[in-house]
């Protein structure tokens, strides 16, 4: 069954598409990335599911509810997790209070588990948390009632490297246990990295819906080699770099074809240093989903994904 | 599901109380002057401008009765009370949809209209606050001074004021669904209770003008003739407590409708 189902789901403001026929759908049990460039309309998608604006056109459903009746969709929220972009809660209570007031509105019988995973100082008020532990809050707040469904919006941005490990691995177990996680984000490691299968969205529109191996077959790799020597870019270029850039003895290009063509390839050359790395979002975007409006870079500070 | 009616009455005790304690500071004072006032009540009636008297609905001031009914309940309840009912609401949905915090409020199994309800119930904190605080300070203060007012009309006069204060508080929660920035729901609702106190006042002294009283939910709540004449306006208190409802229904099938 679906967990998810999206339908040709479309929301307009003004002149602007948010979301242009929209349709996928997440199965129970995966984790499910939602990635795209931020404005792509990631939150967009997320605020229609949880019926917080309506649809233009089109519609979905989660577990089974249309998210146009309102009713059913109020009560089916019992069974669904959010953590939203950014986390709007009373700042003058403290995290404990915080947690007592949703627990009131959807119980909270795992919130002793995540509080030892995640652990925000819990006496002290809101108003007082860094970034991360707001964070941390929210995700102990979108779990703590064991929901069926999580929808996760950016869930990482800002918590430190090792919290997100950790994140991801609960994430994992999750998944596991056969629940469903929705996962929006705008950096290609992180999806790649727990999610098994990505839907891409970019102005709007849902450019590419696959598993993850797929899409990283086709997305490549970024190489930067540092050459013992200058070199010429006849002599050096083949058929599978894209973006090759040669200045001096540096040279940094997208590989599209098989690794050990590639690794033949460098031994021809006397290689002072090399890293491999994978590309950012937006370059796969330019590769393969054509040019558009230049997109923001994906290693700042995340801002709102609407 | 009363999370949201406690979370909002908590949010309310604060400024209750210091509303309570700076309108029971003025109603001292004013509680004060009044035996000096009466003894040269006629003068000052002569002196006073007959707009002021009849913006405030002064009769038989230099009884306590016409005193408290036209001068202390007017301006106190219809006026200060009825702002801050106004602007208390008119904050309650708006500042939570700028701050996202509606989001995470609405991702509960809680309908819309339960949130609206439980926020507007939250208004039960400064009711009860300002009753109790003020008709305290009242009541020890006409002793402190010498003067007897029947407690249980007082009383009566204290309970017909509640329709007005949750029209006022309708008037806000509508502003606070229909307007998109805090300052300015709260400014409109603010000004709007003020513009409407004075309107009636005003429109009450030239009669060609009396019914743009009309409109005005001040014409339907008179403390002084409950305290002068022992009148007692029923179908007033039922047209004022008809109008909440309907401000109420029309800020719930608002809310409803609209993104958030």
């Amino acid at each position: 069954m679906s967990a998810i189902r999206i339908d040709d789901l479309t929301k307009r403001y003004g002149e602007v598409l948010a979301n242009d026929g929209i349709s996928f759908d997440v199965d129970s049990g995966e984790i499910f990335g939602y990635l795209g460039p931020n404005g792509a309309g990631k939150t967009t998608t997320i605020r229609l599911l949880l019926g917080l604006i309506k649809p233009t056109s089109g519609t979905a459903t989660i577990l089974g509810t249309d998210i146009r009746d309102r009713r059913a969709l109020t009560e089916r929220k019992a069974d669904v997790g959010y953590l939203p972009d950014s986390i709007g809660v009373e700042e003058r209570l403290t995290g404990r209070q915080v947690l007592d007031y949703f627990a009131r509105m959807r119980g909270d019988e795992r919130r002793d588990e995540l509080l030892e995973l995640f652990h925000p100082p819990l006496e002290k008020p809101v108003e007082t948390y860094s970034h991360g532990n707001i964070r941390m809050l929210g995700i102990v707040q979108a779990f703590m009632h064991d929901p069926e469904i999580a929808i996760l919006d950016e869930p990482t941005s800002g918590l430190d490297p090792l919290k997100q490990d950790r994140l991801h691995q609960f994430l994992e177990r999750e998944r596991d246990a056969g629940k469903t996680i929705f996962f929006s984000s705008h950096v290609l490691s992180e999806v790649q990295r727990v999610c098994d299968r990505v839907g891409i969205i970019r102005e709007g529109e849902l450019v590419a819906l696959e598993d993850i191996d797929a899409l990283l077959e086709r997305s490549g790799k970024r190489v930067w080699v540092h050459l013992a020597e200058p070199v010429d870019e006849a002599r050096f270029a083949t058929d599978e770099m894209i973006d090759l850039e040669i200045v001096d003895s540096a040279v940094q290009f997208t590989y599209t074809g098989e690794y050990n063509a590639l690794i033949d390839h460098l031994g021809e050359f006397d290689i002072a240093n090399v890293e491999i790395t994978d590309p950012q979002l937006d370059e796969i975007f330019k590769h393969y989903y054509g040019e558009g409006t230049p997109m923001e870079r994906t290693d700042g500070e995340p801002a709102r994904g609407g | 599901m009363t999370a949201i009616l406690r979370l909002e009455s908590r949010k309310l005790v604060r400024s209750s109380l210091v509303l309570t304690g700076l309108l029971g500071l003025l109603l001292a004072f004013v509680l004060a002057v009044f035996p000096g006032f009466a003894d040269e009540a006629e003068l000052i009636e002569e002196a006073f401008p007959p707009v002021l008297l009849g913006l405030l609905g002064i009769e038989e001031i230099h009884t306590i009765e016409g005193f408290v009914g036209g001068y202390v309940f007017s301006l106190i309840w219809l006026l200060f009370a009825g702002i801050y009912f106004a602007y208390a609401s008119a904050g309650m949905i708006v500042e939570d949809v700028r701050t996202r915090r509606m989001d995470l409020t609405l991702s509960n199994p809680v309908s819309r209209e339960s949130v609206l309800l439980q926020k507007v119930a939250a208004l039960w904190v400064p009711l009860v606050a300002l009753h109790v605080g003020l008709f305290a300070v009242l009541f020890v203060g006409i002793v402190v001074i010498g003067e007897t007012l029947d407690p249980v009309t007082l009383a009566v006069a204290h309970l017909f004021i509640v329709p007005y204060l949750l029209v006022c508080a309708g008037i806000g929660i509508v502003l606070s669904v229909v307007l998109g920035r805090v300052e300015s729901a709260q400014a409109t609702a603010l000004g709007l209770v003020f513009v409407c106190w004075l309107v009636d006042g005003l429109s009450e002294m030239n009669s060609e003008f009396e019914w743009v009283g009309a409109i005005t939910p001040s014409r339907y709540v008179d403390p002084g003739a409950i305290l002068v004449h022992e009148e007692y306006a029923f179908a007033d208190a039922g047209i004022l407590l008809i109008a909440f409802l309907v401000l109420l229904g029309v800020a719930t099938a608002l809310f409803v409708r609209r993104d958030i």
